[in-house]
């Protein structure tokens, strides 16, 4: 369901763009910020409203790492970076140093939901690989001692 | 802008010189002199994505190689379509293919008829280098419609079904969803889908991905025996191949480059088969007992048709036949009819009067001759009017899209209520139900606004001015402006295509109204294709053959004393006990007429009712005597569709048990109620066809699979033959505020339709449509239940909310089998007035 008030923000923005399907991306996003994923029925109510078919929506959660369809995920989402400039410098060895400290798999979340690990593609922040992005922030040129402390200092 | 595309392009492909214009892809120029290139993700009539580059070609000075299905030509390209790269990069890309795919080839249901196994088996290689695991995307194969069931680890992610769902069916309910590898085309959230169950998407599939349910393990092609037929259910005339395994009909199939309407069929078409393996069928000749009926055999049915038809006098005999029905028994009905039980009374339908369809013809010029489908929609302007075109003619709702999409025509809708087609529309009016012939005439002045000696000419032939069109519009439910809307596109059009629907026979309305537009539009200079469009499959063919009370073969109009009653008068003389006797083939009257109470009423006043039918309908239940007849998967003869294409059925089955094929009933009635009447019969029906009704002269008949040929037009005149007055619309009272409208459900035509259990699967319940407003006005919500009263009947359904259905208005199919909608009908009435109650 959405709420009221991302109902609100989404009409908001109606007239930043040209036609309502343009609106779908920043749509889901705003919703998407309220628990940290996307329902089913958030994708048909958002559909309903732009005038689009629920798959299109599935489509375009499907496509882009930064939406989680149907996913649950822990207060801080972690997702690294694993495309190939990112790659070269190490990034499976972050996440393996992530999985290790926090004691989950990719795709997991931790029992007291504070963290989900994902694997995501090029965030185009490739100078400064390996990198990852935590919610909305940036976090660059990781290195196994960094990433722990990071991911240690969030509440 | 490319200006003129006169001038051809010049170029070489395999050594060969080609010339096409500017604009044409590689892969069409390749074939204008036989090559073939491979294809995989290409779909003629789909956008091109050029993704499975399959087709890919080398073009001399380009390092790179192209796909040839999305690369227009140049002019002096040289192009090498089986060189040593293009042939090596083609393998590695079938290795690609098969990287991820399931080989699962032994208990794939599209085994043997799998474009990828052709594929890899004509250019592919045994071996493959890949040593990864293979994606699965699931384990079991998972059902999405009672029709379809989908195994996404055999995909080959060419998208052609989320295309084709999209961009030909216009439903857009599939897509493709992950990414890479891991990309899925499926439904949203790999739910049940609600859509139009067409199966196009199972028709496109290269692989098998999208598979059809009810043929799920049934057989393999190379088990299947096949007859190339016409579907029956309506007057689209798509060309359909039955195949049969065992004595099971499992599967109707259109194939590309058969008929006009190629891979194109609705769910009607392709999952309506079954009626033909139905257990409900008659099977036995049977007469009237008590309040049942007891088996009897054919000598004994003729013996007791002879007895009673001694008893009858010719006035008092009639018949109905439907318009499903081939050609050739259409015409032998109306000659047994006339010539051997020597009666006029004759109809091929019970759902509208004989000088409605006659005033329809006359309007839409049937009796010009007929046109190609692709080429008659082609035009400047497509005009529907009077048809809910997405729901009664699907595939004709395809090919407008696909045409108004390439950007070739502008579309405008003129019905009561929502359709899908809508969205593709440039134009969508909604007028009030029954009230096409205001809105026809409020069109007619504003295209004349300011030219008093054009419209003064069209007075001479009936219009009326004398209403303004302020007032026509409000009557008619639309506003001033939309007229002139409408009226300035028809203006800049220089070809208009009017598709004229069963609104226009149903609700007795607009026949006047389109047949002045059309002199309207040609005194403007206009060129005007008026195609009919028709719901039973031979409605064409069944005017054409004279099964009408006023006209003979040929659309030839019979004088006065020639004249017989329609249908609807035959009900009546019968209500008045003035029926001695009534042959009805295949046409379900009480469950059609627009009345029931009086129909079932009328009938069992018959002196002797004769139903030949397939199953038993409510008029068989009626019957003195009910003779098992045959289905169109039974028989030969022809179909004429409603643009006049004339089409070849073929049986896959004879008709079960003791059924008999129609035509030989009749053959037998014939000889029974007239001695000697089938001697000097002619053994050629389509022959003794060709020599009264000349339209049909250039038909080739003998030519099995391929077309017979388009109807051509005969020189008799319909104009002024059919003078009627129009039914004039309800005006909704306080105690019963909506107007009540009817027509076929997507996944039903007639009743025949209604045998079918795949079909019926479909169907999730009975629903009554309304529109937003009314919803709300009501305080009623989405999916409730509600019921449904008319002054003499109420029924309950549940409410659907249909976006774009104007206020005041309420539709419920015509096809459900436990509600009979033409009880809500009093006699006479086209709109009954309803209200809803929660
Ligand atoms: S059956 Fe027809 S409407 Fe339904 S998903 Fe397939 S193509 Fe689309
Ligand atoms: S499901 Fe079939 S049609 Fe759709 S993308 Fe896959 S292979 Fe192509
Ligand atoms: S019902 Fe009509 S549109 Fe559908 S397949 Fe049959 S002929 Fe074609
Ligand atoms: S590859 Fe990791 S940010 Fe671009
Ligand atoms: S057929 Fe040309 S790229 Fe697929």
């Amino acid at each position: 369901m959405l709420s009221d008030c991302a109902k609100e923000k989404i009409k908001k923005i109606y007239g930043n763009y040209s036609d309502l399907h343009s609106v779908s991306m920043t749509a889901m996003q705003i919703v998407q910020r309220e628990i940290g994923h996307l329902t089913k029925e958030d994708l048909i109510e958002i559909a309903e409203m732009l005038d689009m078919k629920p798959i299109e929506l599935d489509e375009i959660g499907g496509f882009y790492t930064m939406y989680n369809v149907e996913r649950p995920v822990g207060k801080y989402h972690v997702q690294v970076c694993e495309n190939l400039p990112c790659a070269l410098v190490g990034a499976e060895h972050i996440i393996t140093v992530i999985e290790r400290h926090l004691k989950i798999k990719v795709g997991e979340t931790t029992a007291d939901k504070r963290y989900t690990l994902s694997r995501v593609q090029c965030l185009g922040s490739c100078g400064t690989a390996p990198m990852m992005q935590v919610n909305e922030e940036f976090y660059e040129d990781l290195t196994e001692r960094n990433v722990i402390e990071i991911l240690d200092g969030f509440e | 802008m490319v200006e003129a595309v006169d001038d051809k392009l010049i170029l070489e492909i395999d050594g060969k010189e080609v010339r096409v214009p500017f604009g044409t892809l590689i892969l069409d120029a390749a074939k204008e002199v036989d090559v073939t290139i491979p294809t995989f993700c290409y779909q003629a009539r789909l956008s091109g994505i050029g993704s499975c580059r399959m087709c890919i070609v080398e073009i001399e000075g380009q390092k790179k190689l192209q796909p040839a299905c999305i690369t227009p030509v140049m002019d002096g390209m040289k192009i090498a379509t089986n060189s040593e790269t293009v042939v090596s990069a083609r393998r590695s890309m079938l290795e690609f293919l098969l990287s991820n795919h399931a080989k699962d080839c032994p208990v794939c249901d599209k085994a043997g008829e799998c474009e990828l196994q052709d594929m890899v088996y004509s250019h592919g290689q045994r071996k493959s280098k890949f040593e990864e695991k293979k994606i699965s995307l699931h384990v079991k194969d998972y059902i999405i419609s009672p029709v379809i069931i989908k195994n996404s680890n055999r995909c080959v992610q060419c998208v052609r079904c989320v295309r084709v769902c999209r961009e030909v069916v216009g439903r857009g309910v599939l897509g493709s969803v992950g990414r890479g590898a891991y990309q899925e085309e499926t439904s949203f959230r790999k739910g049940e889908l609600d859509c139009d169950s067409c199966g196009m998407c199972i028709e496109v599939c290269p692989v098998g991905c999208f598979m059809r349910l009810p043929y799920r393990y049934k057989a393999r092609p190379w088990d299947l025996k096949s007859a190339i037929s016409v579907c029956p259910y309506c007057a689209t005339g798509c060309k359909t191949t039955l195949q049969e395994r065992d004595g099971e009909v499992v599967r109707s199939i259109a194939f590309k480059g058969l008929g006009f309407n190629d891979w194109l069929m609705c769910a009607r078409g392709r999952f309506g088969y079954d009626i033909l393996n139905s257990d409900k069928r008659l099977t036995k000749p049977l007469r009237k007992k008590g309040d049942g009926f007891e088996e009897i055999s054919w000598s004994e049915a003729m013996g007791m048709i002879s007895a009673e038809f001694a008893k009858t006098s010719p006035e008092k005999r009639g018949g109905v036949a439907t318009a499903s029905l081939p050609n050739e028994e259409l015409f032998f009905f109306q000659k047994l009819m006339r010539e051997a039980m020597g009666t006029p009374n004759l109809d091929s339908t019970s759902r509208w009067s004989g000088d409605t369809a006659g005033a329809y013809m006359a309007a839409t010029a049937i009796n010009e001759g007929g046109r190609t489908i692709y080429k008659a929609v082609n035009s400047d302007t497509v005009f529907v009017l009077g048809t809910q075109l997405s729901e009664e003619n699907p595939v004709i709702d395809y090919i407008v899209r696909h045409v108004t999409d390439s950007g070739r025509s502008n579309l405008v809708i003129v019905s009561p209520r929502a359709m899908k087609l809508d969205a593709t529309a440039h134009q969508s009016l909604r007028h009030t139900p029954g009230e096409l012939a205001k809105f026809l005439n409020a069109l007619i002045l504003c295209l004349y606004e300011g030219d008093a000696g054009g419209l003064a000419s069209l007075e001479e032939v009936g219009l009326s001015s004398k209403v303004s069109i302020a007032e026509l519009a409000k009557l008619a439910g639309v506003t001033v402006d939309e007229l002139r809307q409408l009226s300035m596109r028809l203006k800049r059009s220089e070809t208009i295509s009017i598709l004229a629907g069963t609104d226009i026979l149903k609700l007795d309305q607009g026949a006047r109204g389109l047949r002045l537009l059309k002199l309207a539009l040609e005194a403007m200079g206009k060129r005007l294709r008026i195609l009919p469009i028709l719901d039973r499959a031979n409605q064409r063919g069944a005017w054409g053959m004279g099964v009408h009370p006023s006209l003979g073969p040929g659309f030839s109009p019979l004088s006065d004393d020639e004249k017989g009653l329609d249908c609807y008068g035959m009900l009546e003389a019968a209500a008045a006990g003035e029926m001695d006797l009534m042959y009805v083939i295949g046409e379900d009257i009480a469950g059609m007429y627009p009345d029931r109470a009086f129909a079932e009423d009328a009938l069992s006043k018959v002196g002797f009712l004769i139903v030949q039918e397939t199953f038993m309908t409510d008029t068989a239940l009626k019957a003195d005597l009910i003779l098992p007849g045959a289905l169109a998967g039974e028989k030969t003869g022809t179909f004429t569709n409603q643009v006049g294409r004339v089409q070849n059925l073929a049986p896959i089955q004879s008709p079960p048990g003791g059924a008999r094929i129609d035509l030989d009933i009749m053959g037998d009635i014939a000889s029974t109620v007239s001695k000697g009447f089938m001697d000097d019969g002619c053994t050629d029906i389509f022959g003794c066809i060709q020599k009264v009704v000349p339209s049909y002269l250039n038909i080739d008949n003998k030519s099995t699979g391929k077309d017979c040929g388009s109807v051509i037009s005969t020189d008799v005149s319909l104009e002024a033959f059919f003078n009627v007055a129009e039914s004039p619309g309800a005006v909704p009272t306080e105690e019963y505020p909506l107007r009540l409208i009817t027509g076929n459900h997507l996944f039903y035509s007639g009743n025949l339709s209604s045998y079918s259990d795949i079909l019926g699967s479909l169907l999730k319940e009975p629903v009554a449509e309304v529109g937003p407003e009314t919803a709300k006005a009501l305080g009623l919500e989405d999916g409730q239940n509600i019921n449904v009263a008319s002054e003499g009947y109420l029924d309950s359904f549940r409410l659907k909310i249909s976006k774009g259905t104007p206020a005041g208005v309420v539709f419920i199919a015509e096809n459900y089998e436990d509600k009979p909608i033409n009880r809500f009908f009093k006699r006479g009435e086209t709109i009954p007035l309803v209200k809803i109650t929660s």
